[in-house]
């Protein structure tokens, strides 16, 4: 399989067939905390992106460099990525605050919010050390750093194609005539569990 | 046991810790941002609560942006005047004026109110609220699981025996956390009024008249009475509902005795009402004060 449409697997495969928030459930509480309206959606979103792929980076960085080496990495690679995002994440936040003051406010409280985001954790983890989302891409037992990226891009623009699409859809439902017993938490429940069956419809695309 | 591995494993994670220190350390030296002098002066000024009245995330952020000059110096809201002229005096800024306002409850209802369902989720208003818009039958009562109690940075929000929360006008700076934290703040179930304002109506409902004396005992039936009995002409029944005009209202209390609802409460426990504080609607909260007065 060439380079190229490895890569486009990859990125579908992270962003649609597999995403994180609609079909493999993870990173929920955003997914409902920051919903509520686009603009604060958009703002985790954009955080998402940015912190996701730093966090692969360094991850992957010290699984190869570090982890797998020393033959420790089995047992020990969820306090240790949980170590570098969170210390990666506080980096990233000083530096930003120096060289540039308008992302730093344009990603605001996202940025420490999503420290120890579970997705975050999950996505770093699984481009480091494949395995649990059992991806169906023959690009053998881990990834090439350029693999791992364009996969950690998919996830997290994924990520947030789910969060504004759902945080689009509740902004509309908050006009909609909902019947007394569904307002609120309950018809967003069931509009989450509607749009998660649309996105299992990706699965079996390209043969993944 | 496997000596060796834990030796690996110690090393591992030590290594990695000492590395993100050092990073961490040298870049809160190398990246560390000039801080204006006036804006540890204002901190210090400021109450330090961190309760993000002012829209701001903490006092910190506030005083940035007040040396930056985005707000005025009195943007403090909980800290009041006397704040507002020591921040205005460090930025040598004229010292403006601050609206004091003091947060009322708008609602009577607590056990007087018809339930429709037994909640028994978390105990709190806001995830009540999300269950088909709460266990009350009214859309504008109390919930009573105490949001308000828990978000008040002061201290001034208790509840009482009948499940409403009950305001202590001295501690409460106004700050509106409170009105902003209630599920039904912008419903007016809590709402920022003057600091003077003697007279507070417990009822906020907006939908028809007959439908609210379904939901509630306590709730205001639109009869008029206060709006004829006012000397001032100070309270109006407005889309069914009576509503305080604080500009003339004098609190001397014609309202609160004719009302036959029970519903017009003065804030607080005034001195020579005694009779409104045995009635069960009650008084706000009992302060030294107050208490001193009546004995």
């Amino acid at each position: 399989m060439s380079t190229i449409s490895q890569f486009a697997l990859l990125f579908i495969g992270g962003a649609l067939i597999n995403n994180i928030l609609l079909t493999r459930f993870i990173g929920l509480c955003p997914f409902f905390g920051v919903s509520g309206n686009m603009e604060t959606s958009m703002g985790m979103s954009l955080a998402v992106v940015f912190v996701m792929m730093m966090a692969s980076t360094a991850t992957w960085v010290v699984w190869e460099f570090v982890l797998a080496p020393l033959g420790v990495g089995e047992f020990l690679y969820i306090p240790a990525f949980i170590l570098i995002i969170a210390s990666l994440v506080q980096f990233v936040e000083m530096y930003l605050r120096k060289a540039s003051p308008v992302l730093y406010r344009a990603m605001g409280i996202f940025l420490p919010l999503i420290t120890t985001n579970c997705a975050v954790l999950a996505t770093a983890t699984e481009a480091a050390k494949p395995g649990f989302f059992k991806l169906n891409i023959p690009v053998g037992a881990s990834l090439s750093l350029g693999q791992a990226l364009i996969y950690t891009l998919g996830v997290s623009i994924g990520f947030g194609f789910a969060l504004i699409t759902f945080a689009a859809l509740r902004e509309r439902l908050e006009l909609a005539a909902v019947p007394r017993a569904f307002k609120g938490s309950p018809i967003a429940f069931i509009t989450a569990g509607l749009l998660s069956l649309a996105y299992v419809g990706f699965s079996g695309w390209f043969g993944l | 046991m496997d000596l060796v591995l834990i030796a690996k494993a110690v090393g591992a994670l030590s290594l990695i810790g000492l590395i993100t220190s050092a990073v961490l350390s040298t870049a809160a030296k190398k990246f560390h941002v000039e801080v204006d002098p006036r804006v540890g002066a204002v901190v210090g000024a400021l109450p330090g609560s961190n309760c993000g009245a002012c829209g701001r995330p903490s006092c910190f952020a506030v005083a940035e942006g007040i040396v930056a000059g985005d707000v005025p110096p009195n943007a403090c809201v909980a800290g009041g005047q006397s704040v507002a002229d020591a921040v205005a005096a460090i930025m040598g800024a004229a010292a403006c004026e601050m609206a004091s306002v003091i947060c009322a409850r708008g609602c009577g209802g607590g056990d007087k109110a018809v339930r429709v369902y037994d909640y028994a989720g978390v105990p709190s208003c806001a995830a009540a609220n999300r269950l088909a818009g709460g266990p009350l039958a009214c859309a504008w009562g109390c919930i009573g699981f105490a949001d308000c109690e828990r978000a008040c940075p002061f201290d001034a929000i208790s509840m009482d025996a009948r499940g409403l929360p009950v305001i202590d006008p001295v501690k409460c700076t106004g700050c509106g956390i409170c009105v902003r934290e209630c599920p039904r703040g912008h419903l007016t179930l809590l709402e920022l009024v003057p600091e003077a304002a003697p007279i507070v109506m417990r009822c906020n409902a907006r939908d028809k008249v007959k439908a609210r004396r379904a939901n509630c005992t306590a709730c205001c039936i639109a009869c008029k009475k206060c709006e004829r009995e006012c000397p001032h002409d100070a309270i109006h029944v407005i889309d069914m509902l009576a509503v305080v005009d604080y500009e003339k209202c004098t609190g001397c209390g014609a309202c609160v005795e004719v009302c036959p609802q029970k519903c017009i409460d003065f804030y607080g426990h005034r001195p020579g009402v005694d009779a409104v504080a045995a009635d069960g609607v009650g008084p706000d909260v009992e302060t030294p004060a107050n208490v001193a007065q009546e004995a």
